[in-house]
């Protein structure tokens, strides 16, 4: 077919195409995606909420209006008072902040730690790919929230330990995503080329294995954040994760639920801020996996 | 080949666990709901299931001193005397009649006869003289109730007790070493219950979980952190009573998941309905509320062994910090009144003359600065983790104060622990400050200001370490006292001397709520918070 279309076209279509890097075309892949857009969107907004929420939110979270306590959602307190008549939209917008530090900071720390375990155990197989693999094997048989329950239980209930414990939790996940990634990609021409040309092991994995490996992680990474902020969330509402007075969703969740009949707002709004939260990341993921993935480019 | 055949194997051993497994838990599920109340519930409904905030911590009642033991045992044992049925007046109970000596240093009790405990064995002088040897010869960590009123044990130069005699079949003479004022309301105490002794002759621990008495019920079975089943004793002394088949004690720890189980039907009395619930029972046409008589305090014990709590301005300090009006209006909807003693209005001997601290922020601030400690201090602040009747939800109150004591410039963590290593820990001293509360057992002052805040009750149940040899002095000279006007003289002076010393934040004296079906009948909640339920029937 080529052959017949005019020469002009043929060297834009190949202009295009040089000038488009991989990334470049992701974003082109994502964008083309409504629903991930939307996505990426809500996720801005609570990042934004949660950098700039201090100058919103004006009531000091804490300051408790003890006569004002349950009152429904008014022009003085736009999402209503907790049991305590503290302003929950304040609480909301400062419970932004520790929900997407504990969802950022965690994945990161899952991510750093099980992208580590999981090149070493895919690149140089054998012993240690069976022993980091049954590590993982051991730590996917919990379920994961257990898991995290007990490893907050031994260091004592407080967020870091809440942040740690899902990071743990997490940890298997991603080394074996990067693991089986690892696997495949060390077979490829280039890196055999590269030993071939006497390159050292640890800058054949910085260089070549870890940049190429990183487009699952990316995604896997967004929709983990995702599962962290509903496990922060499920440690919060515990007792196990924020404590008091933290304007910690979950724990938000956990203090209100005593007001469901009378007063459901104090449940609503943390509740759906968790939602919103969850859903973008994982609208953002589900895009990101559209788009970074080469298996589902049509 | 031989693989796929070796997983095909593991598949279907798999599913056959699972089934066994799945078959497992629906037998659990199928008990639950025969003990709940549909087995014969049809015909005559003689089941009563009642919903509280907390497990039994122990079905012997003289090893503990807390409420949700005695809720139990009170139906599955008897005292030798008997509170009045709403009040903590003296009546006939194991005892039918009873005899002090002119100088208030013996008494002599007449038993009733023809009773039988659940195992059979006779009721009798002996069983009671058995039962008396037994705590007397036991310490302050098996006994502690028994070391709060009686002031230690046999060879203690405090015991009150001298000797327990059989006087043949049917009499009981009790010895003192010194006239005890309260004495015959101790007697009637939950914790002094006659136990049978064949039964506690086999072992404490074997009999804690297996708990044989003379009450209107026995016992049946005990899931902890579950159920606590208990049914009709046939052998009963009283003719009719109990009415009721079975009784079974279920615990659910939330209020409002209790009341929802009560609404529902689960359970036909509740205990611990939260005040912002009670008119909520009331509108409901299926329910009905009672009110609990008050007798008890709410309060925040600081630990004056631990610093910065051994500086009077210091607990001065944080008691002027509280703003307890607000958490009363906030937490007990006006079901309570401000606590400014640590014991409430209804009991002889209040002292009506102390000025309360008043909410007073920047009086604490001088107080702590007095102390040295104008830029503040860390500390832990513990909460209870269950509701108690005194106080209804223990954390959110924890979290005012927490608030409160931010404001004057201390930073306080809220610790929470289960229930049972609460109590263990705060009463070893752990706790800096720690949320607790107490409900009377006998309605007389001793029970309140000798048991919580006297020198000789440190390890028991004063929990603050809280230790003045001039309070000790009046506190014994008061259960001394026979003369009604002088003992309340006494304890009125009582009270001021801990007013100045601070031990504690007095909180709040509560009346407690219990939701109950509207056919139950027969039920008058007692003001110790542990109810006799043998004439509880339904209509």
């Amino acid at each position: 077919m080529s052959e017949f279309v005019p020469k002009a076209d043929g060297i834009a279509v190949m202009k295009v195409e040089k000038t488009v890097g991989p990334w470049r075309e992701a974003w082109n892949g994502f964008k083309k995606s409504k629903v991930a857009v939307v996505g990426m969107c809500i996720v801005l907004f609570f990042i934004l909420l949660a950098i700039f929420g201090p100058l919103i939110a004006q009531e000091g979270i804490n300051d408790q209006v003890l006569k004002d306590r349950l009152l429904p959602p008014s022009s003085e307190y736009w999402l209503g008072t907790d049991d305590l008549g503290r302003d929950i939209l304040s609480r909301i917008i400062y419970g932004a902040r520790i929900s997407l530090w504990v969802g950022f900071f965690s994945v990161i720390g899952s991510v750093v730690v099980g992208s580590a375990l999981g090149i070493i155990a895919g690149y140089y197989g054998r012993w240690v790919d069976t022993i980091i693999s049954r590590i993982f094997d051991i730590m996917l048989a919990f379920p994961s929230i257990l898991l995290a329950i007990a490893i907050v239980s031994v260091l004592g209930p407080n967020l870091r330990n809440a942040l740690i414990a899902i990071a743990v939790i997490n940890v298997p996940n991603f080394g074996r995503l990067i693991r089986s990634k690892v696997l495949s990609i060390k077979e490829d021409e280039y890196i055999t080329a590269a030993k071939g040309i006497g390159m050292k092991d640890a800058r054949i994995l910085v260089s070549h294995i870890l940049p190429n490996s990183m487009a699952p992680v990316i995604v896997q990474g967004t929709l983990a954040i995702a599962t962290a902020i509903l496990e922060a969330a499920a440690l919060g509402f515990l007792g196990l994760g924020a404590q008091a007075p933290m304007p910690e969703w979950g724990k938000m969740l956990a203090d209100s639920k005593d007001f469901l009949h009378s007063a459901p707002w104090t449940m609503i709004f943390p509740g759906l801020a968790i939602m919103l939260t969850v859903l973008g990341f994982n609208l953002m993921g589900d895009g990101l996996r559209d788009a970074l993935d080469p298996k589902m480019k049509s | 080949m031989s693989k796929k055949k070796l997983g095909s194997f593991a598949l279907l051993l798999l599913l056959i666990l699972s089934t066994a497994l799945a078959a497992c838990s629906s037998d659990t599920g199928d008990g639950k709901t025969e003990g709940g109340k549909t087995a014969d519930g049809e015909n005559v409904k003689d089941i009563l299931v009642f919903g509280r905030g907390g497990d039994s911590t122990s079905l012997d009642p003289s090893r503990v001193t807390e409420g949700e033991s005695f809720k139990v045992t009170v139906n599955l044992y008897e005292t030798l005397l008997n509170f009045g049925e709403q009040d903590t007046t003296i009546n006939p109970g194991l005892a039918t009649e009873w005899e002090p000596s002119e100088d208030g240093l013996t008494y002599t009790f007449k038993l009733r006869e023809g009773v039988k405990f659940h195992d059979g064995t006779d009721f009798n002088a002996d069983a009671v003289v058995k039962n008396f040897e037994r705590w007397a010869n036991g310490d302050a960590e098996k006994f502690p109730y028994y070391n709060s009123m009686f002031g230690g044990f046999k060879g203690d130069e405090g015991h009150v007790i001298d000797s327990v005699t059989a006087d043949g079949d049917n009499t009981v003479i009790i010895k003192l070493t010194r006239p005890q004022a309260p004495f015959l309301k101790n007697i009637a105490m939950s914790m002094f219950a006659i136990a049978s002794p064949t039964a506690f002759e086999k072992g404490d621990d074997e009999f804690e979980r297996n708990p044989v008495g003379t009450g209107p019920f026995k016992f049946v079975e005990w899931k902890p952190n579950e159920t606590i089943t208990i049914e009709k004793f046939d052998d009963y002394w009283d003719e009719g009573l109990p009415k009721l088949k079975k009784i079974i004690f279920r615990s659910i720890p939330d209020n409002s998941a209790r009341l929802n189980a009560l609404m529902a039907g689960d359970i036909e009395l509740a205990d611990g309905i939260n005040p912002s619930d009670g008119k909520a029972v009331e509108d409901n046409d299926k329910l009905q509320l009672f009110e609990r008589p008050s007798m008890n305090v709410g309060y925040l014990g600081l630990t004056v062994t631990r610093p910065p709590f051994d500086k009077v301005e210091v607990r001065q300090a944080i008691n002027h910090a509280i703003d307890k009006q607000s958490i009363i209006d906030s937490f007990f909807e006006g079901r309570a009144d401000i606590a400014k003693n640590p014991m409430p209005t209804s009991i002889s001997g209040y002292n009506e003359d102390i000025e309360g601290y008043e909410y007073n922020p920047e009086k604490a601030k001088e107080l702590l600065k007095a102390a040295g400690l104008e830029d503040g201090f860390e500390m832990e602040l513990w909460a209870m983790p269950v509701p108690r009747p005194y106080m209804p939800d223990g954390k959110k109150v924890a979290e005012v104060i927490q608030k409160n004591l931010a404001d004057v410039g201390i930073t306080a963590k809220i610790v929470s622990h289960e229930w049972a290593t609460y109590l263990e820990l705060a009463s070893k001293g752990d706790a800096d400050a720690f949320m607790l509360g107490w409900t009377g057992d006998n309605g007389d002052a001793d029970n309140f200001l000798y048991v919580l805040l006297d020198e000789d009750n440190i390890g028991s149940n004063n929990y603050t370490y809280y230790k003045n040899d001039k309070l000790h002095d009046i506190l014994i000279a008061a259960q001394t006292e026979v003369d009604e006007d002088k003992r309340n003289e006494l304890y009125k002076e009582a009270q001021e001397i801990i007013h100045a010393d601070a031990p504690w934040v007095p909180l709040a004296h509560s009346t407690p709520l219990l939701g109950g079906a509207k056919d139950l009948t027969g039920f008058l909640p007692h003001p110790t918070g542990s109810d006799l339920l043998s004439n509880v029937e339904f209509k």
